[in-house]
């Protein structure tokens, strides 16, 4: 936990002193370590972990991004802020230290989970990216907004087909009607929806920017709504 | 639905009807022309795309609080729906109703891409975009196909329970063992199954997390187990016949957006 509350410090005065950022995520990611050594699994059931995860990977994302914006201290004090706030909620909720169930046991589970997160954080990176469209109305921002939502897609869908098999493997069917599914399938569309409407002028620019920061909203409720408030096969 | 190439707008395939030409044939043609202009449309998948959202946010605060939905897994998605009152699941039926002019509207906009842009140099770049259409299509197809012909059934079975699968053909469950913990916890589980037509022995099976059991095209997976008072297991039985076009379909989905992701990147370089 010092080493989490170490992070949480980091990525804070990384509002002052953006080489922080890089401390505070090597910082999480020693502690994601630390936990997978103690509990001897992938650390990553239960909002502790899997929360302390995702803003280990949207500072880890936001990292190549950074080279490539022209306002890079506004850029990185914004992930700074996420990243913080994100490692503040995973501080105060409670760690899921029993062991798995057997049939979490698995190379498709930890597939599923890793790359839904990893997706989740490139969506919040684009998110970011939106917000500084706005303030700014860099072009630039906008590309690298596509880029982080095509590859947040494509990760996304992956760890959707990885979820799939596991559950064909571990329930005999690869959909269950439950209202994770049917988010999932919400965020899925949606950021459809936002890869098509980008081709048309009229969604360009501040729409785009919108539609980033609307998606991300829906990440969160997706992940942590669904999770805490409705009762499915993802449930805490 | 439309991919990185075809976001021109609109195209007429049909040429302009000769304005001295009368009749139902002109009407016809009209018609035709409307529809092909309809399904070639990328504002068709964007506000098809938006009401599909709709449906799904409204199916998703509806489903929650009826229990009708409960039972959505045991027979198959049609033959549910057939059963259930339209003040239900009006949601569910928007969604499919949208789905399938998605479809069409992906396959239209594909063909016309391929057509329009075959002579370009980044051929690949034309094709990925179809790639993923394919996958997608895919993957409405794979749920098509369980939702006419999905089969579920459970059973609770100890050692020596046996159950019929068809005339003649039978599931002797020969042992369950399971490992619990020093505080209790289920670490690992096995079932060890025989299937039998009169009387010959035709396949054993260990059932594990994770390992289900395959016979004549269906899945035999423990859905719940309990070590005490003596050991049982809920036993289901599953076919899913979408689950082969839901994989392939994801495989290209997944094969298309890396060749775009892959050259757009070489392209900005």
């Amino acid at each position: 936990m010092t080493l989490l509350a170490l992070s949480f410090g980091s990525y804070l005065f990384a509002l002052w002193k953006r080489p922080l950022l890089v401390l505070g995520l090597i910082l999480q990611a020693a502690y994601i370590v630390s936990r997978g050594a103690e509990l001897g699994r992938l650390p990553l059931v239960g909002p502790h972990d899997t929360i302390a995860f995702l803003a280990a990977s949207i500072a880890a994302f936001s990292i190549p991004f950074g080279f490539a914006v022209k306002n890079r201290n506004s850029f990185l004090s914004s992930v700074a802020v996420v990243t913080a706030a994100f490692t503040a909620f995973s501080m105060l909720s409670k760690a899921h230290n029993s062991p798995l169930p057997p049939i979490l046991k698995t190379f498709w589970f930890e597939c599923h989970v890793v790359l839904a997160f990893m997706s989740y954080a490139l969506f919040g990176v684009a998110a970011v990216l939106g917000s500084m469209y706005l303030k700014e109305r860099d072009p630039v921002h906008e590309g690298l907004q596509y880029r982080a939502v095509l590859i947040g897609y494509c990760l996304f869908t992956l760890s959707m087909i990885f979820g799939g098999i596991w559950a064909y493997l571990a329930w005999g069917t690869y959909w269950v009607w439950t209202p994770k599914e049917l988010w999932t399938s919400i965020l899925w569309v949606y950021y459809s929806f936002q890869l098509h409407a980008r081709l048309r002028p009229w969604w360009s620019g501040k729409p785009m920017a919108y539609l980033s920061i609307v998606g991300f909203a829906i990440v969160l409720f997706t992940y942590l709504g669904v999770s805490l408030l409705m009762k499915s096969s993802h449930s805490f | 639905m439309t991919g990185e190439d075809t976001g021109e707008g609109d195209r007429l395939y049909l040429p302009p009807s000769p304005s001295s030409a009368r009749g139902e044939g002109i009407n016809s043609m009209k018609i035709l022309r409307y529809i092909l202009n309809f399904f070639l449309s990328l504002n068709t998948t964007l506000w098809f795309l938006g009401l599909l959202l709709i449906l799904f946010f409204a199916g998703a605060f509806i489903m929650p609080g009826n229990r009708a939905f409960q039972q959505l897994h045991s027979i198959p998605l049609f033959d549910w729906i057939r059963k259930q009152p339209v003040k239900d699941i009006w949601w569910l039926l928007g969604i499919i109703g949208v789905l399938a002019v998605i479809a069409v509207n992906t396959i239209f906009c594909s063909v016309d891409s391929i057509i329009r842009k075959r002579k370009v140099t980044h051929w690949l770049l034309l094709i990925a975009p179809q790639i993923i259409h394919t996958g997608f299509i895919f993957m409405l197809l794979a749920h098509l196909l369980s939702a006419f012909g999905a089969y579920q059934k459970t059973a609770e079975v100890r050692a020596g329970t046996v159950l019929k699968i068809s005339e003649g053909t039978f599931l002797i469950v020969d042992d369950i063992d399971i490992n619990v913990d020093y505080y209790g916890y289920i670490t690992a589980w096995t079932v060890d199954v025989t299937y039998t037509k009169d009387n010959q022995v035709l396949q054993t099976n260990s059932i594990m997390p994770n390992k289900p059991s395959v016979f004549q095209g269906f899945n035999i997976n423990v859905k719940n187990i309990r070590p005490d008072p003596d050991k049982a297991a809920l036993l289901q039985m599953n076919r899913e016949p979408g689950a082969f076009w839901a994989l392939t379909g994801g495989i290209l989905f997944i094969i298309g957006i890396v060749i775009l992701i892959v050259l757009k990147r070489k392209i900005d370089k």
